[in-house]
């Protein structure tokens, strides 16, 4: 994965000076769940993402282990029982937005996008679509989106003990400021 | 009721009071503030990520999860949500930096492109870049 990511980053060092590729190593990813008993919420600034604006092809790769919880047990549990992240360290996202048409990259301004692809977390791929928005800026390109997942549908099995306590569904966001690659 | 018994309920009673404050400390513990911890590791940025980028798979096992000090020159800094800072550190390879991630700092005064300083962290692994969570200054150098 790192490696597809510097090859898709490569030609563009080379040769590209008018930047295609826009990219965060910096980006923003939480998550966060509600039920009577407890909230769960975890918020990860290590999210590293490559948007190409030619295809609208978007690829965002997480570490289990960035994610920071305010609870120190939380963090554990969710590392230790429910992740595997000693195991399963990564987490990955590639997918593509479907209405590129309706952006405008030269003209600043929001557009809203649909996006669509390939959500992996704990080993499991999912295909999911969600509704987000770009915001075309100076300075870059800002990214954000809300969608829900449901930690089932990645086999992230939650003991009957505490199932109720742990929402069945938890709302995810992403908050991405990317910067044009830079040409050489 | 025979005072066996009444000494014995008492014992029950106070072991479960205990076992309840245990609980609820445990479960409240806050993410450990590692201005107090003692490193596992000291290492400069440079060294830091070549192990990584070298060896994955052996740097991975050394360093995840534990406590690093790392020194260097300061490449970057972005605010980010929430109040954090991601500080990058300057290595020998231009793609790839170590990236320490501050959730809660007072001063940011110090953190500027070009500074010299020691920054402790608890490592969370490689991406593009090693990256060290729950950091702290160390030391600065303006």
């Amino acid at each position: 994965m790192k490696r597809l990511i510097f090859l898709l980053i490569l030609p563009c060092l080379v040769v590209n000076a008018n930047a295609q590729k826009y990219m965060t190593k910096n980006g923003f990813i939480g998550f966060y769940g509600h039920t009577p008993m407890e909230d769960i919420k975890a918020d990860n600034n290590q999210v590293a993402s490559v948007l190409d604006i030619s295809t609208g092809e978007l690829v965002f790769q997480v570490l289990i282990k960035s994610f920071h919880f305010d609870r120190a047990l939380m963090e554990e549990h969710f590392n230790e029982n429910y992740m595997e992240s000693d195991k399963i360290p990564k987490s990955i996202f590639k997918g593509r937005i479907t209405n590129l048409s309706s952006v405008d990259f030269k003209k600043i301004g929001s557009y809203d996008v649909t996006v669509e692809g390939d959500l992996t977390i704990h080993d499991v791929t999912n295909k999911i679509t969600t509704k987000g928005s770009i915001e075309v800026i100076s300075e870059g390109i800002n990214a954000n989106s809300k969608f829900n997942i449901v930690p089932e549908d990645y086999k992230i099995n939650i003991p009957g003990l505490v199932r109720d306590k742990i929402a069945k569904s938890l709302e995810v966001t992403v908050t991405m400021k990317y910067s044009p690659l830079p040409s050489k | 009721m025979k005072p066996i018994v009444k000494i014995a309920l008492l014992v029950v009673v106070l072991i479960a009071i205990g076992g309840l404050f245990a609980a609820l400390y445990l479960y409240n513990l806050k993410p450990r503030d590692l201005q107090k911890a003692k490193p596992h590791f000291s290492i400069s940025a440079d060294d830091f990520q070549k192990a990584f980028n070298e060896n994955e798979k052996a740097a991975s096992t050394r360093y995840i999860n534990k406590i690093i000090d790392v020194s260097g020159t300061i490449a970057s800094v972005q605010s980010g949500e929430k109040n954090t800072f991601n500080v990058a550190l300057k290595t020998g390879n231009e793609l790839s930096s170590i990236i320490c991630t501050f959730h809660s700092i007072k001063d940011t005064t110090i953190l500027r492109s070009g500074n010299q300083i020691i920054i402790r962290g608890v490592c969370s692994g490689f991406l593009m870049d090693v990256l060290l969570n729950n950091c702290v200054v160390v030391k600065s150098w303006k």
